[in-house]
């Protein structure tokens, strides 16, 4: 678990683009951890979630996913 | 049968949970009414208030006047919330453009939907409707509720947001329209810790799974409707509030093929009640209907005289299938060849009924258009039993999910997975043999194909051995 989390942190930091897709993020820590899956990869993203590091971007229709304080502005005004 | 709580039931404090008193909540007249103008000019809305049909102008404007009449300190987001709703929809009409954005990081914490975010990008000119959030609650099994909570649902949604909402939006929550960011958890607390209330899903997950009241209330259902709905609710809390989907996904309940949850057309996966023994036949009812003793329809076109009921031209001709007919003064049905359309059941519910053994179809794909055209469902499960716990309806969810997580792409509903890879892939990935029941008209959408592994000899012959017996 430790290990996906710290994966999906270099993922998230490195990215471009400051919100991705779910696919893109597990498409992203499989190819450092090959046998990491899906559902593995979403409870480690939703822990980081909840420790406030990962923040959810929704749209309202999809939900991206976002590093806290890159780049996404935390409120729009 | 009785509601099973999946857990112990809160006892709600209703006395405690109300905000406002009788007074407060009927605090104008329709004399002021009347009289009321907003503090914006709404030509065009003001059109939409005339003509026969209700309307949310009309609604809003008493919303609006009741707020005026409030107390300052009997709100906590702005009073001209709704009139400054109204200003900015009037300049929509007049550019022809919206002025909301959406987006952003709003949200409660923990969940990764329910909330969207909604911003007025005009906010100089409409200060109350700078933040104009939704917030979506979780509808209860079959829009069953108790009159109580209704109204402190209205006291807190009058508190702490605009007081407009949406009972109920097309996937099912009630919707509450407009509130500031910092209105959220507050109002997420309350939901959650004082009326047991979930929010619904919104975003890439599993959208709030609804149902038609089935058992309940309708001699027709062929599944209990809200108990499959309230076990997988329940069941798949991760997958509606932690979103890690594709895109968005849908669960709907229909007891019976008259679809009155529109599954069919509504839902990623559909649910239809069905059977698959006989329909059960009361022919002194059908003599009945014959002979004008009973109404047909269940009275429900007595408006008008349409003459003496017809059995021939109302029931039998407008078979789909073409399987029934008379006989020696009996209503015969060819029970194979009957695709469980409901039209004979429907207008002669007295005398027909759905068989004994019964379960779900399910069907899968369907969608507004987005990527590709708006589709209806397509029949995948042609009968499956439907027993709590489902864990068979649980593995085929599971199986479909699989599939359309690893391969679907970034905004690609079911659906349009299934188009892109054909059904006969999809088929093949949830384990079913192709069924004749899947195939909407012969020709039209064959999807059954040969594979070599399939044929005996391959696709390789012996051309001598051939030619030994056809000449050429
Ligand atoms: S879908 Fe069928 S079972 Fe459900 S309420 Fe409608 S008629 Fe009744
Ligand atoms: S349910 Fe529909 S298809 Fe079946 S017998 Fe009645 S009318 Fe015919």
């Amino acid at each position: 678990m430790e290990d996906i989390k710290k994966a999906i942190l270099e993922f998230a930091s490195d990215s471009k683009k400051s919100k991705f897709y779910f696919k893109d993020m597990e498409k992203a820590v499989q190819k450092l951890l090959p046998d990491a899956k899906s559902r593995e990869i979403k409870k480690a993203a939703t822990e980081l979630v909840n420790e406030g590091t990962l923040i959810y971007f929704s749209t309202g229709s999809s939900t991206m996913y976002g590093l806290k304080g890159r780049g996404i502005t935390e409120d729009p005004e | 049968m009785a509601l099973d709580p999946k857990r112990p039931q809160k006892e709600i404090k209703y006395e405690e949970m109300r905000i406002y008193s009788d007074e407060e909540l009927r605090n104008y007249t329709e004399e002021e009414l009347k009289n009321f103008k907003i503090k914006h000019d709404i030509p065009d809305l003001d059109e939409l208030e005339k003509g026969p049909w209700p309307s949310f102008v009309a609604d809003a404007k008493r919303e609006a006047l009741h707020r005026r009449k409030l107390a300052p300190d009997r709100m906590l987001i702005e009073r001209d919330v709704v009139e400054d709703m109204l200003g900015q929809l009037q300049l929509s009409f007049d550019e022809g453009e919206t002025h909301w954005k959406h987006g952003g990081i709003v949200g409660v914490f923990g969940y990764g939907g329910g909330v969207i975010g909604r911003y007025s990008d005009v906010p100089e000119k409409y200060p109350s409707i700078a933040h104009f959030h939704t917030i979506r609650v979780n509808q209860t099994g079959g829009k069953f509720y108790d009159t109580n909570f209704l109204k402190s649902l209205c006291d807190l949604w009058e508190y702490r947001g605009s007081g407009l909402l949406n009972m109920h939006g097309s996937t099912g929550d009630i919707i509450f329209l407009g509130t500031f960011t910092e209105q959220l958890e507050p109002i997420f607390f309350e939901l959650t810790h004082e009326l047991d209330q979930d929010l619904g899903g919104s975003g890439s997950n599993l959208r709030t799974p609804s149902e038609c009241m089935g058992k309940s209330r309708c001699e027709w259902a062929c599944i209990d409707t809200m108990d499959m709905s309230y076990e997988l609710t329940n069941y798949y809390q991760d997958e509606l509030h932690r979103p890690a989907f594709p895109y968005k996904f849908k669960f709907k309940f229909d007891g019976c093929p008259n679809g009155c949850v529109a599954s069919i057309a509504r839902a990623d996966m559909s649910f239809i009640g069905t059977w698959r023994d006989d329909i059960r036949v009361d022919q002194e009812a059908v003599k009945a209907y014959i002979g004008g003793e009973i109404i047909p329809n269940g009275g429900a076109h007595k408006g008008r005289d349409w003459g003496k009921f017809d059995i021939q031209k109302e029931v039998i001709e407008l078979c789909p299938t073409q399987c029934m007919w008379m006989e020696g003064g009996k209503l015969q049905i060819d029970n194979k060849e009957c695709t469980r359309c409901m039209h004979c059941l429907s207008v002669m519910p007295r005398a027909l009924r759905p068989g004994t053994d019964t379960g779900v179809s399910i069907l899968c794909g369907a969608k507004a258009p987005i990527l590709e055209g708006a589709q209806m469902s397509t029949l995948i499960v042609p009968f499956m039993k439907a027993e709590p716990p489902y864990d068979n309806i649980k593995e085929f969810i599971e199986k479909v999910w699989e599939w359309w997580m690893e391969e679907g792409k970034n905004r690609e509903r079911l659906g349009e997975l299934i188009q892109r890879y054909s059904l006969q892939k999809f088929l093949e990935v949830i384990g079913l043999p192709p069924a004749p029941q899947m195939v909407k008209a012969p020709r039209s959408n064959p999807y059954i194909f040969w594979k070599e592994e399939d044929v005996p000899g391959g696709w390789t012959r012996d051309i001598k051995e051939y030619r030994a017996r056809h000449k050429r």
